[in-house]
């Protein structure tokens, strides 16, 4: 699992001065989007501290799979999602209200995306929000369509980056986010709604 | 975003009248729009977004709301800054 971002499975070789070296350099510039990563992830500070610990450590454990030049920054976050799927999802305290294979199942079925989706709310009532309730929209999302937000509008990814940090095909990419944001916009809109923004 | 591609504006327009008040792909629309911001779009996306884009209320609308949500997301959102506590203990751990 632990690979570098390339396909193949490198192994450099590191002295120990170099393993700090690189783990300071490129690792831990990115320590607090990884944190924030894992908030939103889990949804829970304490569980949030601990995928970050745990990640950081994994990441330190197998450095020699990580390939100097390439992005740092995803390959972190690759490990982050894996150690979530793995050791956290299980144990999350997130009720899990929808089922993700159903409701992807679902988005999916050829009805679905021939159908032009549209969700009455307007950029004026989004623009009324403030974060908190954006916040709340996107945390109310089930997590894998999260995670695909989270990764492209939050911390920039392409989609070539997210289709590795997440092992799936970019047209995948594609549709999950397509799909993430009409959902999003529901959650908007019930928001928007709720504050008479929409009136 | 390519800053060769302009936002269209509804309130301009004299030529409004002529604008067309319902998409026939709106569908398709949506998808290139989406490229668009997220910076992903094909060069044939950019054609088709820069010769439509200016003549199509529901896009124009769908292009506001898209790019207001992705900006909302990521400026109004709060970023926290990683727990000093954490710092330490992963630094004592790879150093132990």
């Amino acid at each position: 699992m632990l690979v570098a971002m390339s396909e193949k499975l490198t192994t450099n070789e590191y002295t120990d001065d170099l393993r700090y070296e690189v783990f300071n350099r490129e690792f831990m510039p990115h320590i607090d989007s990884m944190y924030n990563f894992a908030f939103r992830l889990t949804m829970d500070e304490d569980d949030a501290n601990d995928l970050v610990q745990d990640t950081y450590l994994k990441a330190f454990r197998f450095i020699s799979s990580f390939e100097q030049g390439t992005n740092a920054k995803a390959w972190l976050f690759r490990i982050l999602k894996n150690s979530f799927i793995n050791d956290y999802r299980k144990k999350s305290k997130e009720p899990s209200k929808v089922d993700y294979q159903e409701v992807e199942t679902t988005y999916n079925s050829e009805e679905a995306s021939d159908t032009t989706y549209t969700v009455d709310l307007r950029a004026d009532a989004v623009q009324e929000l403030i974060g908190d309730e954006v916040a709340n929209a996107l945390n109310a999302l089930p997590v894998d369509f999260r995670t695909v937000i989270i990764l492209c509008d939050i911390e920039g990814f392409t989609y070539e980056e997210m289709a590795k940090i997440l092992d799936i095909p970019i047209g995948t990419v594609r549709s999950r986010l397509h799909r993430a944001r009409n959902l999003l916009k529901e959650k908007l809109k019930s928001y928007a709604s709720s504050m008479g923004y929409d009136s | 975003m390519n800053a060769s591609l302009t936002t269209p504006s509804v309130e301009e327009g004299a030529e409004k009248q002529n604008m067309k008040h319902t998409c026939e792909h709106h569908a398709e629309c949506m998808k290139i729009i989406q490229s668009i911001l997220d910076d992903e779009a094909t060069e044939a996306e950019k054609d088709h977004f820069r010769e439509n884009m200016d003549k199509c209320i529901p896009c124009i609308e769908s292009y506001r709301l898209e790019k207001c949500i992705k900006d909302s997301l990521n400026l109004k959102i709060e970023k926290k800054p990683c727990p000093q506590s954490i710092l330490n203990t992963i630094i004592s751990k790879i150093n132990s």
